[in-house]
């Protein structure tokens, strides 16, 4: 039983990685049913006399409509689950098992970093290839390339997402603070983004990128955004196991 | 000295935790530390093993790098694993992977030598107080460290689960030295070859049991009578080698300057006072009566 096992099987076991895989799944299944229908769904419900028209929806709004849902609530599954695996002081006598036994906590949050990245890239997948598979059958096929490109956009992302919990829970105690401090952070990168018009040099501007690629924008305008996010989840890493390893318990 | 401190001090803001103290601890010798609550035992085992920084001083252990095991005062696990899972967790972190089968046995024989191996399946979540206490030492032997540090291990227990860990840590005396916290003084009595104690941050006293107890305890003889305790009582104060005198569980406790005195005189005394005299004989300095003397 190594510290990668302990963790899968924390993924596995508490039923966590079934919960980000079925949310994504969720969304990549009904993002482009949405899209499809929303138009008839209103057309049906509206008021008697009026006619509302709604332009042919394109593959690029099914990926759309997937990509702004699983952008918040796949996130915040996303945030929950590696604060419960990378809060590991929240415990003190769990804590104490794990601290005593290895040479600084270097192990201990690259093991627990390591398996959630992986299980919420794997639901990023998942949810990338249902939303794909159901525009393709009820919008049309969107472009192979925007798919692939914007979602790797996507994983970065969620890379970026799960060292900021970590950098977080080095700093406060808690899974619940761990979790609500990273949520605050994302929303006001994702609000600065918007406002200061600097959302391709930011890490949540790689969060819209599958659904802007798909639409035709250039996977060259997220170039900024991919390097800063690979050099801010450098640091966010670095500075979690060098906390951790500074933190009394 | 396998542990050893020197002017250790941790401070939280202005409260001193620990005020210089001097730990020894002999390689092999099980060290009950012993001391109220918010003495300072808690901070000085986290130190040893790593997991607070002092304010100033030195520690020294001699215990090579991962030959130390610590074990919380309530020991907890991730529910979801099984206690087997829980054991090749702790085996693994403490010992190579080339070890692999010499650790496969190792987790059969500790969890068999504490009463887990039926258990050994079940998720610890499932595990009662006691079972994740024993679960908890099993987790801490396994790796055969060399330094056991081990925070109240049976303070919380009933008294079947604090006897079980009683006798685990028994037994672990001549294959590692334990450094052993508790303020119940029977269990340090029962289990410890050496004893510090701590009080408000302050080590009083280490050394031996007997060390402790030989010259510390006021000497005195417990006497029970049947009858006539009061004239009894009124007789030997008048005496000039008896230092007190007090109603204890229906008898006397007689504080006396030296047993030699009471010996010669005392069977007198109640004689002359017309006492029916069930027993009397010298009262034992106990760790209780020298720890309330030391910390009060």
């Amino acid at each position: 039983m190594t510290l990668w096992r302990l963790e899968w099987l924390r993924l596995v076991r508490t039923r966590r990685l079934l919960a980000l895989l079925a949310v994504y799944a969720f969304f990549g299944l009904t993002g482009p049913l949405t899209a499809r229908y929303i138009g008839e769904i209103l057309r049906a419900a509206g008021t008697e006399g009026v006619r509302v028209e709604f332009p042919e929806p394109t593959p690029a709004d099914g990926i759309a409509q997937f990509v702004g849902n699983a952008s918040q609530i796949g996130l915040l599954v996303v945030v929950l689950v590696a604060a419960s695996a990378l809060a590991f002081d929240s415990r003190r006598e769990m804590a104490v098992f794990l601290r005593t036994r290895v040479a600084g906590v270097r192990r201990i949050v690259f093991a627990a970093y390591g398996t959630t990245v992986a299980g919420a890239v794997a639901a990023l997948l998942l949810g990338s290839a249902c939303a794909w598979y159901e525009t393709a059958v009820l919008l049309g096929s969107p472009p192979t390339g925007a798919m692939l490109v914007g979602t790797a956009y996507g994983a970065v992302f969620l890379a970026f997402a799960v060292a900021l919990v970590a950098l977080v829970a080095a700093l406060v105690r808690g899974v619940p603070a761990a979790a609500g401090v990273t949520l605050v952070l994302l929303l006001f990168t994702g609000v600065l983004g918007s406002v200061a018009r600097v959302d391709t040099w930011l890490p949540t501007g790689l969060l819209g990128a599958l659904g802007d690629l798909t639409a035709g924008g250039s996977a060259g305008d997220y170039l900024p955004g991919l390097a800063v996010t690979l050099l801010l989840t450098v640091l966010a890493l670095a500075a979690a196991v060098t906390l951790g390893d500074r933190r009394e318990i | 000295m396998i542990a050893e401190t020197s002017a250790l001090v941790k401070r939280y803001g202005s409260h001193a935790a620990l005020d210089g103290v001097d730990l020894r601890v002999p390689a092999g010798s099980i060290y009950g530390l012993v001391g109220p609550n918010g003495a300072g035992k808690t901070t000085l085992l986290g130190i040893l093993c790593g997991l607070r920084r002092p304010s100033s001083g030195t520690v020294r252990l001699g215990a090579g790098p991962g030959r130390v095991a610590t074990l919380p005062d309530t020991p907890q696990f991730d529910p979801w694993l099984t206690g087997r899972e829980v054991m090749a967790l702790a085996a693994r972190l403490a010992r190579p992977p080339s070890e692999a089968t010499t650790r496969a046995a190792r987790i059969e024989s500790v969890l068999a030598e504490t009463g887990l191996a039926e258990a050994a399946d079940r998720r610890v979540g499932g595990y009662s107080r006691g079972m994740l206490q024993r679960l908890g030492l099993a987790a801490t032997v396994v790796g055969e460290p060399e330094l056991l540090l081990l925070d109240e291990p049976a303070s919380a227990l009933d008294p079947a689960g604090r006897r079980e860990v009683l006798d685990l840590i028994a037994r672990l005396r001549g294959r590692a030295t334990v450094i052993f916290s508790s303020h119940i003084l029977a269990d340090v009595q029962e289990v410890c070859d050496r004893i510090g104690i701590l009080r408000d941050g302050r080590l009083l006293f280490q050394g031996t049991l007997e060390e402790l107890l030989v010259g510390r305890a006021t000497p005195a003889y417990r006497v029970r009578l049947r009858s006539g305790a009061e004239p009894a009582a009124t007789l030997l104060r008048r005496q000039q080698w008896v230092t007190s005198v007090r109603a204890d569980d229906g008898g006397l406790l007689v504080g006396v300057r030296t047993l030699d005195e009471a010996q010669t005189h005392l069977a007198g005394v109640l004689a002359e006072a017309g006492a029916q005299v069930i027993s009397l004989g010298p009262q034992e300095a106990q760790l209780e009566d020298v720890f309330l003397e030391l910390t009060s």
